[in-house]
């Protein structure tokens, strides 16, 4: 540097001088023959001065030349690095340009650590989404978000499924463009237009579908931004049809085992009272009344026990007592138990059963209540003066008896055999001829199908009679 | 005093209709019987009955649907009815201007509070 500014000044002197020594000449006319030394003096000290200005100037041309290459250099490899001062020659631009990349490189540092820290805040942020989201679609609720536009800004598959769009192509689209049920908009537009980011709203409703309308439990909340404005809706539907149908079957259960319970308490209550009252005035009234009495209890007790026996069985709890039992004993005594009723209704019972001696593990207790549900609804669907057989076979090849009870009552449609065995199941038609809770048969098919491993079945013809039967094995 | 008024008693559970044919028989009244809606109903166009006590739940034909065909024909309109059921069923006053259904009485019920009933219903009807 210092020998570009001893040049540039050198170069100015001899400038000086050279015009100086034309301006004392008086012009710059030309020289004049021989005498004219002034003239020469000045040409020459500008021509050295002309040259160490151009001396200069390449030395300064070069020293730009090498600090471009450098910055073209560093500019390819993308890198930002303090230039060498080289031959001196522009020290204080080398400088200032250093402290430039200096202070660059300082803010692209900061700007890199910042970039970090927003790289890792969006990982934390995708994360997290992707974890609310595999929240979203495992929650088996329909769940739909919407913004303050109405548009649909999240939902999961149980929203795609319950409404019948495609989860894919429906994001940003306008709600009622995706939903085709008018009520449902209606319930989103309303709580959006409420602006109420405290509270929700829980309405019930009904969405028609192809076959069948279920009905579900919706509860609407607004969403609101950082600055606690609403900024759209969260839907949650609870699909509750399954448990309105059991709140149903529930309702009518409690329904008709009450009507149950109170139909034989009836009976008893009103006997008893005639009694105290004095209203049986012979021997044989009374009797007669005690026997009503005692029948009647003995119903209500068989329905007590079979509403706790299936309730024990489903349940699990029940315990299972299994000897060697005659079926033609149970049979027997069932029979006999169930007598009065026949006698009542003048109901003929023939008996076609196996010598006592075929015997089966089984749990007497069970089998015997299995078989008087089974005997008192043949008796329950069988007209007066109809008949009933008892009739066990026993297949000795395959170790098992077949037990079949055959009525001659009204019989079971068609469309009801498959369902007889469903708990709570009530044939229409045999609702009307008599009342029933739907659990006897049910009953029956836990004892011998769970408790026995055994098969129940029914075969049956509207307006001739059923036969109700089952198999189970015998002892080895 | 009652051997002029016959009651019209129907109900499936045939415990029940012995007992209460008895209670009302021995009070004095001419007791006619039924097992089912439709036997009542018969006997209801026959018999002209001052009353009538049904059972909600049976067979054919339920009491209300009973008291309704009962009501729809003006010979049988005017029998005034006691219900009797073991179902939680509350009598609304539309119930009584549809079907005649004067008084529901609960199962379990008294023989004794149901023959009270009965003369405060037909003692009612005469004074009407």
């Amino acid at each position: 540097m210092r020998r570009v500014t001893f040049l540039s000044v050198l170069s100015l002197v001899l400038l000086a001088e050279g015009i100086g020594c034309l301006v004392v000449k008086g012009g710059v006319a030309g020289p004049s023959a021989g005498t004219d030394i002034p003239f020469y003096a000045g040409t020459v000290l500008m021509l050295l001065g002309a040259t160490s200005a151009m001396f200069a100037l390449v030395i300064v041309r070069n020293s730009c030349r090498r600090l471009q290459d450098r910055i073209t250099e560093l500019t390819s490899n993308r890198k930002l690095a303090s230039l060498d001062a080289g031959d001196g020659q522009l020290t204080p631009l080398v400088q200032a340009v250093n402290d430039l990349i200096e202070y660059a490189e300082a803010s692209v540092g900061d700007a890199a650590m910042k970039l970090k820290e927003i790289e890792i805040e969006l990982k934390v942020a995708k994360a997290r989404r992707h974890h609310a989201e595999a929240i979203l679609y495992s929650i088996s609720d329909a769940v739909l978000v919407t913004d303050s536009f109405d548009e649909l800004v999240l939902a999961n598959d149980a929203a795609a499924r319950t409404f019948g769009f495609d989860l894919a192509a429906a994001t940003r689209r306008p709600i009622e463009s995706i939903i085709t049920d008018a009520t449902m908009v209606q319930l989103i537009h309303e709580m959006r237009q409420s602006n109420s980011t405290n509270g929700w709203r829980v309405v019930e409703h009904q969405l028609k579908g192809a076959n069948a309308s279920r009905t579900f439990k919706v509860t609407l909340s607004c969403v609101s931004d950082r600055a606690d404005e609403p900024a759209g809706v969260v839907a949650v539907l609870h699909d509750m049809t399954k448990e309105k149908e059991v709140a149903e079957m529930k309702n009518d259960f409690v329904s008709n085992v009450s009507h149950e319970l109170r139909t034989p308490l009836a009976s008893i209550r009103a006997y008893v009272e005639m009694l105290i009252d004095g209203e049986a005035d012979d021997e044989k009234t009374t009797r007669e009344f005690y026997e009503v009495i005692q029948n009647e209890a003995n119903r209500l007790g068989r329905l007590i026990d079979n509403i706790l026996n299936i309730s024990r069985i489903e349940s699990g709890l029940v315990k299972i007592n299994k000897q060697p039992q005659s079926l033609t004993v149970i049979l027997k005594e069932a029979i006999e138990i169930i007598s009065p009723q026949l006698k009542l209704k003048q109901i003929s019972l023939e008996e076609q059963l196996t010598p006592v001696f075929y015997q089966m593990q089984a749990d007497k207790d069970m089998l015997y209540q299995a078989v008087l549900n089974l005997l008192s609804n043949s008796v329950k669907y069988t007209p007066e003066g109809g008949r009933i057989t008892v009739q066990t076979l026993v297949d000795e090849t395959k170790r098992k008896v077949i037990t079949r009870i055959s009525d001659t009552g009204v019989g079971i449609p068609p469309k009801d055999l498959p369902f007889v065995f469903d708990k709570f199941y009530r044939a229409e038609a045999n609702n009307r001829m008599a009342k029933g809770t739907g659990l006897g048969l049910s009953l029956v098919k836990h004892i011998i199908e769970t408790v026995h491993r055994g098969r129940i079945f029914v075969e049956s013809q509207v307006g001739k009679g059923s036969t109700f039967g089952f198999e189970l094995y015998l002892s080895e | 005093m009652n051997d002029n008024k016959t009651i019209l008693v129907a109900d499936d559970e045939s415990h029940i209709l012995h007992v209460v044919s008895l209670k009302l028989r021995n009070a004095g009244y001419r007791v006619v019987t039924a097992r089912d809606g439709q036997e009542a109903l018969e006997l209801a166009q026959q018999e002209k009955p001052d009353l009538l006590i049904t059972d909600y739940h049976m067979p054919q034909l339920s009491g209300l649907e009973l008291c309704q065909k009962l009501k729809q024909e003006v010979s049988t309109s005017d029998i005034p009815t006691i219900m009797l059921t073991a179902r939680g069923y509350h009598l609304e006053p539309a119930d009584t201007e549809k079907s005649g259904i004067l008084r529901m009485l609960s199962k379990p019920f008294s023989p004794r509070h149901l023959l009270a009933t009965v003369n405060e219903v037909l003692g009612q009807t005469i004074a009407a």
